[in-house]
């Protein structure tokens, strides 16, 4: 009998992060997420986790942010409207280099929006949404066994880096209900590195590249954590050379690896002349467009980014050697077709196939897209 | 070193606050009352908001985070979920309490976690300079109020009664051993406590309203306290501008939230996973 | 030292005047650097022993001072009411010393 049982994207998700360990959610209700909170809230006392309904966003990060330095592997997870109000904590976690995940299933915007329908408008936010200089990574997943494997990767990556990781769905991605194998147990890669013991009071000091010695509380060590730019002992500081240095460090512990965080899947690239740069929801229309363009003679190919950022930069030039057309497919007024721009070379022809109305693109509309633009 | 020195970390000494701010007083309140209690630094996390009061965090040598304005409630509770067993301190001034975190403040009194919070009302956003707050006596004049408050202040502990609190309690920066009996008697209440500490702040209220000398404020502060019997013999009409000090409320009968959430909630979804489990055997 | 410091002397110096010498002897210690001449533990000795001082070594151009010790009755209620852990009465001492 086949292993293959159907669940609703956002219970991937959930399910993804129970099998990566995580012991801890605090969150809002929102539309379209609200069925991760309401799976753990089930399934996570049975294990002896951790669940609370906070009185705001606001509130589920903060105390998402206080378990995570009290030692659990924290979950929360919200739409736009809810993300706007996370913004300045995920500041502060950034800013006190905190492991944790945010789920963003991204609806119509701005404001209230179209709370039923997706979008793909939060991609600059997801980026730039809090205030001050600040390294993030953002995953989105488009197909249902990406959802789980993304989010694993999620908790992965900011266990590893000390880091927010953002988790992007969209309305689309995280309500249908599909088919999956949900991977075994034993096949879950999940990062088990924590430190537990710390040799001095230093807890941010490191070189350029590292991440920092830092217990979490409770460990029997006096440290302290604070919003404020801060000493390499978390004390408050506003001189000049060490603010110069943390910047830096916070920076180049994520931009130092982010060939190893950036991921993307291609598809009928090797002989492509036109390229099609999408994600989520937009990706899964644009491959069936891929194909059916193909049988119609013409040389595309699908670029399916999976990290947004850091920004697959150097990947993107390397196939903009060969291939001289890109077409990006969003459903926003237009949010990376910005990047894809910044990174290609002035003879590289740019298209863009953009709506912000819910309503997702059909392949049929991306293929009429690709005539247009193959001509 | 005196017992309560433990508790202090002088590295970060000396305190930015000026001359005879009252935050210096309850920080020795605190660290003597832990010192009492005899407990291990490392069981203690104290937490705090934005202000004049959000840096006391820095000075204590336990566990400490230094948080958003208002939001530090938040925090507090993702901690004594995670960590139920430790202690868990919040200090918060008068904007991270009653203006920003006004909310967070009735949901932690409602859900009756084990937070201890210690709210410092000195009547002005000193921090930032001066500006009025929402516990600022009517007709001062603030940075932002040049021809005075026309605003009524709120009464935090009589707030936090209302919002049923369990422990509820006022002293002030005058009476420093009574301050400490008390915040060492919310540090062991079982659930949601509040201690309000009526302090002062001459240089940036105090100033403007004719108490530029802590020892002048500190001295105004102590004309308008009386204790909780004195205060139920008042006239209604003369009860307006007294602080009434002493527990106010204490309920031990309610339970504390993490130790709800782990002796009710757990137990019955392990329950209810091994009905499920029994159900699809059985199927099979 | 302006008008009001000089009445917070004024007024410790009229305590000390109903007061005797202390019984026991009390050792007061100051510790300078994180003085801030605030006059709190002036204003709280119920004796009369402490006075504010003016002096230049200091954060603020004022100081306290032990003017007579022999009125001390180790109450501790300056040592309670210093914000800044500058003054301590028959402070402890650990075996080495500190």
């Amino acid at each position: 009998m086949s292993k293959r049982k159907v669940f609703q994207g956002n219970i991937i998700v959930a399910k993804a992060a129970i099998a990566a360990g995580c012991n801890f959610f605090a969150g809002y209700p929102i539309t379209p997420s609200s069925e991760i909170a309401q799976h753990l809230s089930r399934e996570f006392p049975k294990m002896g986790r951790d669940f609370i309904q906070m009185e705001d966003e606001i509130s589920a990060l903060g105390a998402c942010i206080g378990a995570s330095l009290s030692g659990k592997k924290v979950l929360t997870a919200t739409s736009g409207p809810g993300f706007s109000l996370m913004q300045e904590h995920l500041g502060l976690a950034v800013m006190t280099e905190i492991p944790l995940v945010i789920v963003n299933v991204m609806r119509g915007g701005p404001s209230t929006g179209i709370p039923t329908k997706p979008s793909q408008a939060d991609m600059m936010q997801a980026r730039w949404g809090t205030h001050g200089d600040h390294p993030i990574i953002v995953l989105y997943p488009a197909f249902a066994d990406e959802i789980f494997s993304e989010t694993v990767r999620a908790f992965n990556l900011s266990e590893k880096f000390w880091n927010p990781v953002i988790l992007l769905l969209d309305e689309v991605i995280a309500k249908a209900h599909e088919d999956i194998e949900l991977p075994a147990k034993k096949d879950i890669n999940i990062y088990k590195e924590k430190v537990n013991v710390i040799k001095d009071l230093n807890i941010y000091d490191r070189n350029i590249g590292e991440n920092p010695p830092r217990v979490d509380f409770f460990k029997g060590y006096p440290i302290h954590i604070d919003g404020l730019e801060h000493d390499s002992h978390g004390y408050p500081t506003s001189d000049p050379a060490i603010a110069d240095k943390m910047q830096h460090l916070r920076m180049q512990k994520i931009y130092h690896y982010q060939d190893e965080i950036i991921k993307f899947k291609e598809y009928y690239m090797d002989d492509a002349e036109m390229m099609i740069f999408s994600f989520g929801v937009s990706a899964r229309s644009a491959l069936s467009a891929v194909k059916i363009a193909r049988e119609e003679g013409i040389k595309v190919g699908l670029f399916q980014a999976l990290t947004i950022w850091p920004f697959p930069k150097k990947a993107l030039q390397e196939r903009f050697k060969k291939i001289k057309k890109v077409l990006t497919v969003e459903m926003n007024m237009g949010q990376m077709k910005y990047e894809v721009e910044r990174v290609s070379p002035d003879d590289v022809k740019k298209d863009t196939l953009l709506r912000a109305n819910g309503i997702p693109f059909t392949p049929q509309e991306i293929v009429n897209s690709i005539k247009e633009f193959s001509k | 070193m005196n017992k309560y020195e433990k508790y202090i970390r002088y590295q970060t000494f000396p305190t930015p606050w000026c001359p005879g701010c009252g935050d210096g007083v309850v920080l020795k309140a605190i660290a003597m009352a832990f010192s009492d209690l005899d407990l291990d630094p490392n069981d203690i996390i104290v937490i705090a908001g934005i202000g004049c009061s959000g840096r006391m965090p820095t000075f204590f040598n336990t566990n400490t985070l230094h948080t958003t304005h208002g939001r530090a409630l938040t925090f507090a509770t993702g901690v004594k979920l995670a960590r139920p067993e430790k202690m868990v301190v919040v200090i918060s001034g008068d904007g991270d309490a009653m203006a920003i975190g006004g909310n967070h403040l009735i949901h932690a009194a409602r859900r009756n976690i084990g937070i201890k919070m210690i709210l410092i009302n000195n009547g002005v956003y000193g921090m930032t300079g001066g500006q009025v707050s929402p516990l600022t006596p009517q007709k001062f004049i603030t940075e932002t109020t040049p021809y005075g408050n026309i605003e009524p202040k709120f009464h935090p502990a009589e707030l936090m009664i209302a919002a049923r609190a369990t422990f509820v309690a006022r002293e002030t920066v005058n009476r420093t051993v009574q301050l400490k009996e008390v915040i060492k008697k919310s540090l062991q209440h079982n659930g949601f406590s509040v201690v309000e500490a009526i302090s002062n702040c001459h240089i940036n209220l105090g100033r403007k309203n004719k108490m530029k000398n802590p020892v002048n404020m500190t001295k105004w502060i102590a004309s308008r306290t009386v204790t909780k019997e004195q205060y139920e013999k008042l006239a209604p009409e003369d009860r307006a501008h007294k602080y009434p000090v002493g527990i106010l409320q204490e309920d031990t009968a309610r339970y504390e939230y993490s130790e709800l959430y782990h002796k009710h909630i757990i137990p019955a979804a392990k329950e209810a996973a091994k009905k499920e489990a029994a159900a699809r055997n059985n199927k099979k | 030292m302006d008008r009001e410091e000089k009445q917070i002397n004024e007024a410790a110096l009229e305590t000390r005047k109903k007061k005797q010498h202390s019984k026991k002897e009390n050792v007061i210690e100051l510790v300078s650097q994180y003085c801030k001449g605030c006059g709190l533990c002036v204003d709280s000795c119920p004796t009369g022993t402490l006075l504010l001082e003016d002096n230049i070594e200091s954060k603020f151009g004022i100081s306290v001072t032990v003017d007579a010790p022999e009125y001390c009755i180790g109450c501790k209620m300056c040592e309670r009411r210093c914000p800044d852990f500058a003054i301590f009465i028959n402070h402890e001492k650990d075996k080495d010393g500190k």
